[in-house]
Parts: structure tokens; sequence; C-alpha cells
């Protein structure tokens, strides 16, 4: 620690020179904040000059492996824009991608450090499709698209569970248009169809609109019916089978009653 | 050599060189400009103009320019002819104080080293100039001069000097209108808003002159020509006198016209609503002095945005595509016939709603307090609500919360609706020591507004505590040589995750030891502790509307003495429990800000109440009255032997126990506040609190505990016994009610708010106020108009690390008792929100 401290503290030409080699010790050694600090001294010193596309390179490093990574999002794209031809330009660019990834938050928060990522990843995808990183970028992308999937999920699971139906419908609905491949779809249609059912159900019979007077009750259930055809075509074999085509009895006797009255 | 851009040919760069007074090393300068021995480019071409432009973005240089200087074959030889823009050396400023040259050189960036560009030099004096002439300095001149400084160091460098003349401040000393003959001169100064002439009487506005403000104020006297009907009325020419330094005088020349009146007003596209539901908004009938302005905020009133106009009819139902434009469609006669063009559109549905900038906050907490949903019908009241309850949430800056309108589509009839808000700190601590009470005190309080309990136990969510389930929690340790105080508290606005029910439970320890005389210190032997918990339900009502609030709660506190003799207790040793259930009914549509709220109400309504045991109860409480009053009437006969009067003290002790056991009470509290705006920033805040005791059986009497004790600060720090300290600025604290509390009290208050800065670091307001109140033991002495009043001023800082602090000056109008001398001035200091 001592030949650190006397290195950061060091002035001078010949010292410039030291910091950068004890700098690189210390990185390999894995001791970056040590070695971060001590490249931060003179990264200045060395820009113009060939040496620098190393130091920026274990610089910028640096800061992935200590965590920071605002910075080295930062850092990273940098170096691919200053030294386009290096042959550490993959891996940086990969790197920078990354970076942005790490910072993605949790799904139930503001999304738009996931969003920002999945566009550097894959910025990275269309610039190298033959790199070696291309299956785990290929992942990253996966992880992050499922944060966005999930997110529009559970805000449209929480309007099932607040009651408010009709927004739970339309929020489903929109889930299943922009997320269609989605691992959560059997879940969504499920969700849908209940939200429709408990709208159908608890349905006033009448509205009164512009137009002329709609049979609410019945156009909610015919919806809800949609639905459940939808969901028994597409997962027949679900845990929510069962409970799927209780709601369909339900449906159709409530549906039955208009048949009834037309006869 | 000239060479046309449109037949450039392409070129091998040789040598590229450098000439000028530069300080900088040529390779610098060629490697920044981009271009590179060996490059192939089109000369002439964009690679010239794009080094050209690289330079010229450095900010070091001027007069840049590119020349070739040879041609062999393909190869190019270059010339690149700059020189250094001049850094400022030495700056001197004549004319202002001192104190202001700092604030110049800031204001302008004005720091050593600079480059001195002639855009700095304009910009500067154009600043500083403007400046001088907001504050009403209109003669003002402002001169900069530079000089190149001749010195052995190569870099060039100028001194600069800006003489600064403020010259005498310009007051208006006359405005005259000619031309004027229906209104009169002083009407018309009286619509100039910002453009005053001297009047030593007015103090808020001065009569200075801004040339901006009078351009708009002129517009203004144009205005009010049209509010009165004078459609064609025009500024001829205005002209500004020079009376001498310090004066100047305005002479507006006008035309005014004839005065016009409403025609016929036909109502064209509507289909939604008819021309009877219309006009009752618009209330405009032929034959009505025309009034443009009038007739505009009618249609669309900007100063507000829940008016009751025809826009917010369309925009409050669905109707965000509609537009509506009156169009005056004949002037006959001076009789105007208006057209209301209304295109309806179709009625616009939400798509997709969103949040963004919850960095912080979870989705669920906040989407379930968003009123408008997928899929329902557009509403702008239904956005306002949102941003104002999405405010009170308190978790994020009320000030920058935006509803933003994404891909409106009026074919389809959908728009997107965007929430953007900024997380602000909504976790307090408070760590403080202090003198007070006799001792030192040492205070410790945590209180998380946005907590999440389910993360309590994730090693992630410390960031720096788990955050962002809406739930509270807060924890209070306080602690001096003669009390310790343990407090917790823990609220989730929505139990169950499915309805607004809200729960909250709080638990509490006091320990409180009595003063010895002898020792000067507290006697630990003898001792008063309480010990509470409580546990509440809110709901959300929605009759009569959904700002209505009812709240439940049960708690329980078990007051124990040990040999804790005072003159509150006539029993040293003994306990008493309080068990008692609350009701309240509130309802708050205060906006938007819940640190300075702007327009609204808010008032409350509970009874907390214990069961009323004297009803199950077979003990005679007449006849135990009766027999203390006998006790009591011995006790204070001095005629009376030693042993006698200690044996009623004890029977004294002994009855209370038993009226004690059980607390038996009722309470009932009413609160009301309104708070309106007066002006832009102006707000007025009235209220009125009212609370009275009771007791069931008016022989067990009431009770010791839960009393109001009115005066000073507010502040219940301390509170033992259930005491409810009620503010009254302007007398000391707890002054103006009996040493042990009174029953009965009621206040009113009228408080004018002024907000200073309501930026998100920190919330400033000042305040003045007229306050009045009084407290009394039964309804007998009860009198509503007799109170004790007060008026001062105060200032509030609220800061989202250190919540409310601020001070008060009241001055108390009358006596604390009965007779004797006005109270005076008091000056209070207060900490932590006040309700």
């Amino acid at each position: 620690c001592n030949e650190y401290q006397k290195a950061l503290k060091a002035e001078g030409e010949g010292a410039i020179a030291e910091k950068f080699k004890l700098g690189e010790a210390l990185y390999n050694e894995g001791k970056f904040e040590k070695a971060n600090k001590l490249f931060a001294q003179i990264v200045p010193n060395y820009r113009g000059k060939p040496q620098a596309e190393k130091l920026m390179y274990l610089y910028s490093n640096s800061f992935y492996k200590m965590g920071d990574y605002y910075i080295s999002g930062y850092q990273f794209d940098r170096f691919a824009a200053s030294y386009p031809k290096s042959e550490k330009v993959e891996e940086v660019s990969f790197l920078a991608a990354k970076s942005y990834y790490e910072l993605s938050p949790v799904y139930t928060k503001d999304q738009k450090e996931t969003k920002e990522a999945l566009e550097k990843i894959q910025n990275f995808i269309n610039i190298f499709p033959e790199s070696e990183y291309i299956a785990e970028a290929n992942e990253l992308v996966k992880e992050l698209d499922f944060k966005l999937e999930k997110k529009a999920f559970e805000i449209a699971k929480q309007y099932n569970r607040i009651s408010d139906y009709p927004a739970s419908v339309k929020s489903f609905n929109n889930f299943l248009f922009d997320f269609p491949g989605s691992t959560l779809k059997e879940e969504a249609l499920f969700y849908r169809l209940d939200s429709a059912y408990k709208l159908a159900t608890n349905s006033i019979e009448l509205k009164r609109t512009l137009t002329g007077v709609v049979q609410l009750k019945k156009q909610r259930l015919e919806e809800a019916k949609e639905f459940y055809t939808n969901f028994k075509k597409t997962f027949a074999n679900s845990k929510y089978i069962s409970e799927v085509d209780n709601m369909a009895t339900i449906i159709d006797e409530e549906l039955n009653k208009y048949t009834a009255q037309v006869n | 050599q000239n060479l046309k851009y449109s037949n450039g040919e392409k070129y091998t760069l040789g040598e590229i060189k450098v000439s000028g007074n530069t300080s900088f090393s040529e390779q610098t300068i060629v490697a920044y400009s981009g271009l590179r021995k060996g490059k192939e480019m089109t000369i002439p071409g964009e690679d010239i103009s794009d080094a050209i432009k690289k330079l010229w973005k450095s900010n070091l240089f001027s007069d840049i320019e590119i020349y070739i200087t040879k041609i062999e074959g393909n190869v190019a030889t270059l010339e690149i002819r700059l020189s250094d823009l001049p850094q400022l050396n030495e700056l001197k400023i004549n004319g202002v104080k001192k104190s202001k040259k700092e604030s110049i050189i800031a204001d302008n960036k004005l720091k050593k080293g600079t480059k001195v560009t002639e855009n700095l030099i304009t910009t500067t004096k154009n600043f500083l100039e403007k400046k001088y002439k907001k504050q009403g300095f209109l003669n003002s001149k402002v001169l900069i001069n530079t000089i190149e400084v001749e010195d052995s160091i190569k870099t060039a460098r100028v001194n600069m000097v800006l003489n600064i003349d403020k010259g005498e401040k310009v007051k208006i000393k006359d405005i005259t209108f000619n031309g004027n003959e229906v209104l009169s001169d002083k009407k018309l100064r009286k619509s100039m808003k910002g453009t005053k002439k001297i009047n030593r009487i007015r103090i808020l506005k001065r009569s200075k002159f801004i040339d901006s403000t009078y351009q708009a104020d002129l517009g203004h006297v144009i205005d009010f020509y049209k509010e009165n009907g004078y459609r064609d009325a025009r500024i001829l020419s205005d002209s500004i006198i020079y009376n001498d330094d310090k004066t100047i005088s305005l002479e507006i020349d006008v035309i005014e016209g004839d005065q016009y009146t409403f025609g016929d007003i036909t109502f064209i596209g509507n289909t939604v609503y008819t021309n009877e539901q219309l006009n009752r908004l618009l209330r405009i009938r032929k034959g009505d002095t025309y009034n443009g302005v009038e007739l505009q905020k009618r249609i669309a009133d900007n100063t507000k945005p829940d008016a009751a106009d025809i826009t917010n009819l369309y925009q409050n139902n669905g109707y965000l595509f509609s537009s509506i434009n009156p169009v005056e469609v004949s002037a006959d006669g001076n009789v105007i016939d208006m057209e209301i063009r209304i295109s309806e559109g179709k009625p616009a549905y939400f798509n997709s709603v969103s949040v963004v900038g919850n960095d912080k906050t979870n989705d669920h907490v906040i989407y379930r307090e968003i009123r408008t949903k997928p899929g329902q019908l557009y509403s702008k009241a239904n956005v306002v609500r949102t941003v104002r309850e999405l405010g009170q949430l308190g978790f994020f800056d009320a000030q920058e919360i935006a509803p933003n309108f994404i891909n409106p589509n009026p074919v389809e009839g959908t728009i997107d609706m965007e929430y953007s808000v900024k997380e602000t700190g909504s976790s307090q601590i408070e760590l403080q020591g202090g003198y007070g009470g006799g001792g030192f005190i040492g205070t410790l309080g945590l209180s998380f507004n946005n907590f999440s309990i389910k993360d309590i136990f994730k090693k992630d969510a410390y960031k720096p505590i788990p955050m962002g389930d809406g739930q509270k929690l807060a924890l209070r340790l306080q602690a001096s040589r003669f009390f310790q105080t343990y407090s917790f508290s823990f609220s989730e606005p929505w139990l169950g995750g499915k309805r607004p029910v809200q729960f909250s439970t709080s638990i509490s320890h006091t320990k409180q030891f009595l003063f010895n005389p002898l020792t000067r210190d507290a006697d630990k032997s003898r001792s008063f502790n309480i010990t509470g918990i409580t546990f509440g339900l809110a709901k959300r009502l929605t009759v009569p509307d959904d700002y209505f609030i009812l709240s439940q709660s049960i708690s329980f506190q078990r007051y124990d003495l040990n040999n804790y003799n005072t003159g509150l207790f006539t029993f040293g040793d003994g306990f008493s429990n309080n068990l008692s259930y609350t009701v309240g009914l509130s309802r708050n549509n205060t906006s938007v800000d819940p640190i300075f709220p702007t327009n609204g109400s808010s008032f409350s309504v509970t009874a907390k109440f214990s069961p009323p045991y004297s009803l199950f109860s077979d003990v005679d409480y007449g006849e135990l009255k009766d027999e203390r009053d006998i006790n009591e009437t011995i006790l204070n006969d001095p005629t009376q032997s030693e042993t006698v009067r200690t044996n009623a003290s004890n029977r004294i002790a002994e009855i209370d126990q038993e009226r004690y056991k059980w607390l038996e009470f009722y309470k009932v509290n009413f609160k009301g506040e309104w708070y309106t705006q007066l002006a832009k920033d102006l707000v007025l805040r009235p209220s009125v609190e009212f609370g009275f005791l009771g007791a069931y059986n008016n022989d067990r009497g009431e009770i010791p505990f839960e009393r109001f004790f009115l005066g000073g600060d507010g502040l219940g720090n301390f509170a033992l016994d259930g005491r409810e300290v009620v503010q009254l600025r302007g007398y000391p604290n707890q002054s103006l009610s009996d040493q042990d509390g009174s029953t009965i009290y009621n206040k009113f208050s009228l408080e004018l708010r002024y907000p200073i800065t309501l930026k998100a670091s920190a919330k400033i307001y000042a305040l003045g106020f007229l306050e009045g109140g009084a407290s009394y033991n039964s309804f007998r002495d009860y009198n509503p108009f007799t109170l004790k009043r007060s008026a001062g001023l105060g200032v509030r800082i609220f800061m989202p690390a250190f919540g409310l602090l601020g001070i008060d000056f009241g001055h108390g109008f009358d006596p604390i008792g009965n007779t004797g001398p006005k109270n005076g001035w008091e000056t209070h200091f207060i900490i932590g929100q006040q309700f």
C-alpha cells in the first residue's frame, strides 16, 4: 500500500509512466479502485499519444469492474468512438452495451434505462453480427424484453386486482398486441377473460348513449365468451382450464336468457 | 487558388502547414482539424468545411482559413491560417459597487482566461443595459473597451474595461392620453398593469419604466377598450418625453372608434350539445355590449383550468379533438353577428396510460391512484385531478408532475397518456439534543414516507433503505433524565392492495420519573408509565363524493402510577385504563402541493368515545361524589386535625381511583380550513376549530385526561395524557387553558400566505395571520365572541430532509387571564407539519 500512496502523490515526468505501470499491475491483481485512481490522474497526460488506447481501455474497464456502470458505459462509448480501428473495439462495444444493461432497474420502476440498454445492445448486434458475444447479447435482450413484458403484464393485472375491469381488459388487449409471443400469454389470456367475465356478470343491463340504448350486459357477455373461446383454443391444457370452463358455463347460462326472451 | 465547389476533384493530402498568430503547436492544430497527411478527399468539398467548423467549435481561434498552396499531380498541400482568440487578462469594472462586481462577473462568465469574442462583448453590454433598464435606470449606458496586453508571454491577451453609467433612476411623472372621449385617462391608466405614474401612496408597484412591460401595457389599453365594445380602438402613436434626468412623461394618442354590440350568435357544428346548453355557458345575448375578451373567456378561459366554459364542456366529456372558433360573420351598423364554429371530432379514449420517472416508487403504488384508465373516455377534469392526487402522495415533486399526451389519433379517437414524475426525498431524519424540561433531552426520529416493508429482508433493496411501496414507517426515541419515550408507527395506504383502505398502527411507551427536589434529580423509584397501542382503518368513500374519507380506530392506553404524587393525581399509586373508539369523517380536496395548497378545502369531524361503563356497573357514583365533596371540604378546612385531613385525602384518592379505573368520556372535534388564491401567488387560508370533551355520567365527572390546551405554538411534543395542544399564536404555550386543561375550545384564524420559492429542494413561504380562540370548562361559560385575539407574521421553510421549520411573531391583544394588560409580542418556533 505504501508504494501505491507514494505513486499517488508523485509528480513530474517520470511519475506518469510509473503510475501507468503500477496502475496496470494493480488492475491485473483485481484492485480496480486503486488502479482507477491512478489512471484518472494520468489520463490527460496521454491524450493524443499512442499509449492512450491501452490506458483508456483499462480505465474504462476499471469503472465497469467497480460497478460504476454510468461512467463505464460513457467511457466505453468514447473509446469505441475514438479508436474505431482498435482490436478491442468489439469487446468494448459489447461492454458498453452491457453497462447500460446493468443500469436497468427492477421492472416495477421506470424503464428508461432498460429501453436505452435494448437500443444499445441491438446496435451492437447490428454492427457485429458475427461476434463471439452475440449469444450473450441475445440473452441480455431476452432478459430486458421480459422486463418490459412483465411490467405491462403486472400493470394490467393490477387493474384486475383493484376491480377496474374495463381498464384491465383494455390493458391486456394492449399487452397481447404489443407482446404477441410473450411467455406470459397464458396468464394474460386468463386474466383478460377473468376481468371480462367479472365485468359482464356484474354489469348493468342497459345503457343509454347518444346513438341509442345499448344492451350493455349482453355485449359484455359476448365479449367474455369470445375471450373464452380464444383461451380454450390456445391453451386447452392450461392449469386454469377448470376455472375457465366454470366461467364459460355461467356466461352461457346468462346468454341463454336473451335467446329465451326472443323465443 | 480559386476552385469551383461543384467540380471538386479527389486529392491526396500532402503537407499541411499552419500559419498565423497562434501559440498552439502545428501538430495540435492539424490533429484537431481532423485533416491528416495521406488522407483522400475532394477539394473543394465537405472535408475542408468540416475542418474549419471543427476549429471554430473549439472556441480558441478567429479568422480561420484553409488554402491550397500547391497541387502536384493528385497531391495537394494545404495551409491553415488562423489566429488565437485573445484571453481575458484583467477586468476592470467602473461605476458599480464592489459587491455587485462579482455577480456581474458570474452572470457574464467574465473569468480570467475566457476567450474574448465580439459576441461576448456584445452580449455582456446588452445584458447589463437590459438589467439596469429593468431596474428603472432608463438612461443607463455600458461601454466596453478592450486593450491588448503586450508582454513577453506569447498568448494573445487583452484587458477589459467595463464602464457602467447607470444614471439616475427614471420615474414616470405622468401618463396622458389624447383622443379618448368615452374612457377617462384615469381608467386607461388603471388598465396598464405594470406602467404606473408616480404615486406616493402606492407602495407595492413602483413607477419605473420597462420597455417590454410598457409595450404589453399598450396592448392592455386596447384590450380594455375591446372589453367595452370599442373593437376598432387603436393606439395611433405614443411618445416618451424626457422631462429631466429623473422623470419622463408618456403621451399616448388613441382612436376610440365606435361602440359595437352583439348581434345574432349562432352555433354551427354542434351535435352533442344543444344550442340551449351551449348558450347557458356563453351567457351573452343579442344587444349586449361587444366584449371580445369576455367572449373568448366563455369559450376557453385560459386563466382557470377548471372553468365552466364551452371548451371544458367538450374536454371533460371525451372530446379531446374538439375545437371551437368564434367568427364574426357581419358587422353591419356596429352590430356584430357571431358564428361559433364547433368541430367536435371523435370522442377520444385513452389507449395506454403510463408513468415515467418513477425510479424509486413502484408502479402499483402510482397506477392505483391514476384516475385516467386505459379504455376510458378522455376527461380533462380527471387528468387535472390525477396530477393533483399524485402530488399529494408526497413521493413526487408536486410542481413537476406533467401529463403528456402522446400519439393523438383523431381518426381512431385514441390518445396515450403519460404522466411524467420526479421523485423527491420523502424520508426525514431527526436527530437532536437539547436542553429543556430541566435537563438534556436527546431525540432520534426516523420517518420513512415511502417505505417498502416487504423488502425489509432483501439486501439489494437497501439503497439506503427499502423504498417504493408507499408505506409509512416512523420510529422515535426520546430520552432525558426525567423521561423516556419510545414510539413506533406504520401505515399501509391500500391494505391488501385491492381497495384504498388505509391500515395504520402505532405503539408507544412513555416512562416519566418524578423530580426529586432534594437531590434535584429524577427519582427513579417514583414513576408514571404510559403504554398505548392503536389500530386504525381509513376508507375512501364514494358518496357524497370521493374526496370523503371515513376513518375508525381503536386505541388502548394504560397509565400506571408508582408512588407518583403530583397535583394532577389525587392517588399516587394506581392505574387508569383508556379504551376508546374513534370515528372520523374528513374531506380534503386541497391542491396541488401539500406543503403549499393554493385552493380547495379540508375539514374533519371526529368523535372519540369510551364504552359507557357506568351503565353496567353497580357502583353508585352519585354517592361517591357526595362523599368526595365532603372529604374535599374537610381537606380544605384548616381547623381540622392533621389525622382527619390525611384520612380525607386518602379517601379522595380511593374514590378517584374508582372513578378513573376505566376512563369514561366522549370527545368531539371539528376542524375546517379553506384555501383561496387571491392574486397569482397570494393564498388566503381561513380556518375554524372546535372541540368538546364530555362525560356520560355527570356524577363521575369529566376525566383529567384527553383535554384541550390552548395557546402558543401548538407543538405537542411531550403529550402524556392524550391531551390536545391547540395552536394560538401571540400567547405563551398552553396559557389560555386551565392548568389541567379545558373541556371546550374554539378557534378561528385567517392566514395570508405568499410563496418565496417552491422548488423541490426548499419551499419557503411567508405568512401573516389574524386569529382568536378561547377555552372553557363548561357550556355555562361558553361564549364564542369573547376570544383571545392575536395577529402576527411568520415564515415557513420546508426541506425534504428536515420537514417543516418556521418562526412566527405573534402579538396578543388580550390579557391572558380575565383582566390585566394585553399580552404583547411572543415568538414561536414551529417544527413539523401543522394540521
